[in-house]
């Protein structure tokens, strides 16, 4: 038998997984196996069809192990070594600060992998005098916010505790495709008797294996919510020694309740009544039932409002604070490390502009205009809304650096394109956002080729300019140490061998009823959400402006959803062979009456338009979605697939500057 | 014995992982991908249930390739697996043609066939196969011997009809045309199941 070793590392996607990994590695250095690591008990003993796609990734063809400089003006790159990239990247960015000041260069940083090391840019950008970067984020913070200003924290239930529940609600969530391993722990619930309900637009794999399928229409869920709500109250099913104990502001919500009678929530939502009160009934009346809530109906104006009306039902029923009971949206107990060591803030020269308004802003920024980006880690050139505008200013600029680890949209329109490491590439420490668990990403290969990890990219981008580098660490380990919590600060090594639970809590999140919010309990009334954010103190519903009741429709009356399903995460998986083997096609799914009576087919090419933008592909006719709602994958990973976000608009969520993907109305057309 | 593959196909979500898993068991031998996933109704029409057959080999009692080898390439193992013998293999192709669920596969860059030998060194040394190790929702089992857990009938399965959750030989999308005795069995959804309890319950409880 050949020698053989195993590494215990962690998967860094932006995934609510994070799955602990055991990478089997043989004496020619090839990855024969990937196992999960058991130890991490919310994942388990298994990763997932893009986890196990690393064995290929990490070795693709694609792969790019050299800098590359593109060719004049056309369209094609030549490899050049790193001292001529750097040195040509530093004279141009140079010029740029010297021209027009140093927030003329933009740094964007996505979410394509997790780890502490990633906050070096900022040693160099700091003493670079400053540059612009973004805030907000393109996914999930509506719901975070709302979550923070009912309960007080964004913490949930150990995942292993979910087949403890009898009743389990998920809601704008698709974990059979999206949340694998929250799926197999809601199946072992379900086999041991517990219901399952999902609320979801459209028919997924989660639907398909639930006992009931509410599907409101997109943007309606607040209303849903409060109509819920209302029949719990009416049947006199709320937790009232809870709601003594632990609520604040529960007669204006109760109040604000009679404007929720069922006959008029189903009308808004297109639910049934008598489906809206069964479940309400159900979940009533069972404890402990968990109710799971997903970023899909959290992706547009009404956002944070939506998602408080949602999130105060486990409050309502008094499952706060118990196994197998809950509210479960994010969980951020891991994200408690020490902010990197770094140089001071240059005053007054840090500037930003959110996320979901990137084109917008690279559009009209001045005093300084944008004219110079570097982006890592992110492919906004077709995952942010209004991409071609993005592409379009990416295109005018005078320098754009793109690291990565193949040649994606965002990379064909930059100047240089520099060999990104991969997760097995370098030691870092990675958070997660579902479990509790903080991981030790390991070093199992050096990096091939020219690749060098970023932290040392930006090292010799500080040498070039004469910066202080002692920022950059010379002992990765020790430098990674000292982020841990102090609590934990020798727990590096254990790192090895385990992950770290950073609950602090136990496995029950607020199991002391205790709520880190101003009124130090559940804020049903937030005076906090109307001061900051300027909406209600208790959520209501209010259309969205672009709507299925909106005189937008009129023109296009297709609501219009991009979601994510299993073999990608947004652009990333679905360039590679394997992947491409098992993965879903890109085609927009329509309801039979909507494609009758606009003469589509199944199978026909179609246009989807709006203002915004139009694109082609195939029609999939499909009972399974909502007729007035149409569906395509997002994520765009290879030729073929759809450039959804030609559609899609820079709106803002109503709270923490999140994108309103969700939020777009379309009209399709045979060709 | 008899060897086999159970697929709970409540669980299973056809994500992907076990072709992936046994794509990396099996890559240096070959490029075929010898486990498949085939999704029923992808559509999802209301008339049927949308499930996934995750299928590779099913290491027959009967097996065609077997029969249909003038070469001797073929073996069937006292534990029932079905292992291929590249080296007796002439590339004729009669096993891609005798076998009626497309589980021995040509390498045209070798002249050889080659197909999914149950991970059968993994399962001597006690450990399961790679697709079964790698399955995130536990959907697919491996067992040494499928019929001591198989309590279905032969007859096809209705699977709108069912009511409890138990093996079955068939579902609709698998058969046995050539009477080969496949060791694959189907855990039988039961999602219907539960949405009957909940109405009753929700009948009960509706005010």
């Amino acid at each position: 038998m050949p020698a053989l070793r195993t590494i215990r590392t962690v998967c860094p996607r932006n995934c609510y997984c994070t799955c602990g990994m055991l990478v089997t590695v043989d004496e020619r250095g090839q990855i024969v196996e990937i196992d999960g690591d058991p130890e991490n008990t919310a994942t388990g003993g298994h990763v997932c069809l893009k986890g196990l796609s690393y064995a290929r990734r990490q070795t693709y063809p694609d792969r790019l192990l050299t800098p590359l400089k593109r060719r004049g003006d056309g369209p094609a790159f030549d490899p050049v070594p790193w001292d001529a990239a750097l040195q040509e990247i530093a004279d141009r960015l140079g010029r740029v600060r010297d021209g027009h000041g140093p927030a003329a260069a933009l740094y964007y940083e996505g979410s394509g992998s997790h780890g502490a090391l990633g906050g070096l840019a900022m040693a160099f950008w700091r003493q670079f005098g400053g540059c612009t970067t973004t805030y907000g984020d393109l996914c999930w913070p509506a719901g975070l916010e709302a979550t923070r200003l009912t309960y007080g924290a964004n913490l949930h239930n150990h995942p292993r505790l979910t087949p403890e529940s009898r009743l389990i609600i998920v809601w704008g969530h698709n974990p059979a495709e999206t949340n694998v391993h929250q799926w197999r722990l809601i199946l072992d619930a379900q086999a041991r008797g517990a219901t399952l309900a999902v609320i979801d637009p459209r028919r997924t794999d989660s639907t398909d294996a639930a006992d009931v399928h509410l599907r409101p229409r997109p943007g309606t869920d607040a209303a849903l919510a409060l109509g819920l709500a209302r029949a719990i109250v009416d049947a006199n099913l709320h937790d009232t020694a809870f709601l003594a104990a632990h609520a604040h502001g529960f007669d204006a919500y109760r109040a604000r309740l009679a404007d929720y009678p069922l006959a008029k929530v189903a009308e808004i939502t297109g639910v049934d009544e008598a489906a809206i009160r069964t479940l309400a009934i159900s979940y009533g009346r069972t404890k402990p039932a968990l109710l799971i809530a997903g970023f899909g109906l959290q992706r547009h104006t009404r956002a944070g409002q939506s998602m408080r009306a949602v999130a105060l039902l486990p409050a309502l029923t008094g499952n706060v604070g118990l196994a197998g009971g809950g509210w479960q949206y994010a969980n951020l107990a891991s994200h408690c490390l020490t902010p990197l060591p770094l140089p001071p803030e240059p005053p007054g020269m840090m500037r930003a502009v959110p996320v979901s308004q990137l084109a917008g802003h690279m559009e009209s920024l001045d005093a300084p205009p944008i004219r110079a980006a570097w982006i890592e880690r992110g492919n906004p050139a077709v995952q942010h809304p209004a991409a071609p505008r993005v592409r379009h200013a990416l295109s005018a600029l005078d320098l754009v650096v793109v690291v990565d680890q193949f040649l994606t949209p965002t990379a064909t329109l930059a100047d240089f394109v520099l060999p990104a490491k991969t997760l097995f590439e370098e030691e870092d420490l990675v958070t997660a956002y579902w479990h509790p668990y903080l991981q030790w990403r390991a070093r199992i290969f050096d990096p091939p080729g020219d690749v060098k990890p970023e932290s040392d990219v930006w090292r010799l981008m500080c040498e070039r300019f004469g910066f202080d580098t002692h920022w950059f660490p010379s002992d990765r380990r020790a430098w990674l140490q000292e982020l841990l919590p102090d609590a934990h600060r020798h727990a590096i090594d254990v790192l090895r061998s385990r992950p770290l639970d950073l609950s602090g809590h136990g496995d029950i999140a607020f199991a002391d009823r205790r709520f880190p919010t101003p009124s130090g309990r559940v804020e049903f009334e937030s005076a906090e959400a109307a001061a900051r954010w300027g909406v209600e103190a208790v959520p209501s519903y209010v259309p969205l402006d672009e709507g299925h009741a909106s005189t937008r429709a009129g023109r296009f009356p297709l609501q219009f959803l991009s979601c994510k399903t299993r073999d990608r995460i947004h652009s990333q998986f679905g360039n590679l062979d394997w992947v491409r083997g098992v993965e879903r096609p890109h085609v927009v799914d329509i309801h039979p009456e909507d494609a009758r009576s606009r003469g589509v087919t199944d199978g026909a090419r179609v246009a989807v338009w709006n203002d915004r933008g139009r694109i082609e592909l195939t029609a999939r006719l499909t009972p399974g979605i909502r007729p007035g709602v149409v569906h395509v994958l997002e994520g765009w990973c290879h030729e073929g697939d759809a450039d959804v976000n030609a559609l899609t608009g820079e709106g803002l969520t109503d709270m923490n500057h999140g994108a309103t993907f969700y939020e777009c109305l379309v009209e399709v057309a045979a060709l | 014995m008899s060897a086999g593959f159970l697929l709970d196909l409540h669980r299973c979500v056809g994500c992907g992982a076990c072709v992936l898993a046994c794509r990396i068991e099996n890559g240096r031998v070959t490029t075929a991908a010898w486990r498949r996933v085939l999704p029923l109704n992808l559509r999802r029409y209301d008339a049927g249930p949308t499930y996934f057959l995750s299928v590779a080999c099913h290491h027959c009692d009967e097996p065609a390739c077997l029969r249909g080898c003038p070469s001797g390439a073929y073996e069937k193992r006292p534990d029932g697996i079905v292992i291929h013998h590249e080296e007796r293999c002439l590339g004729c192709r009669y096993c891609e043609m005798t076998c009626p669920f497309g589980a021995p596969q040509y390498d045209a860059n070798r002249g050889v066939m080659s197909k999914c030998h149950l991970c059968a060194r993994r399962v001597d040394a006690g450990r399961a196969p790679a697709c079964v190790a790698a399955c995130p929702t536990e959907a697919l089992t491996f067992a040494a011997d499928v019929d001591t857990v198989n309590a279905g009938s032969e007859e096809p399965a209705d699977i709108e009809s069912d009511r409890i959750a138990e093996t079955r030989r068939y579902v609709p999308g698998f058969t046995d045309p050539a009477g080969c005795r496949p060791n694959l069995r189907f855990i039988t959804p039961a999602g219907s199941t539960r949405t009957a309890r909940f109405d009753a319950l929700a009948g009960r409880l509706r005010p």
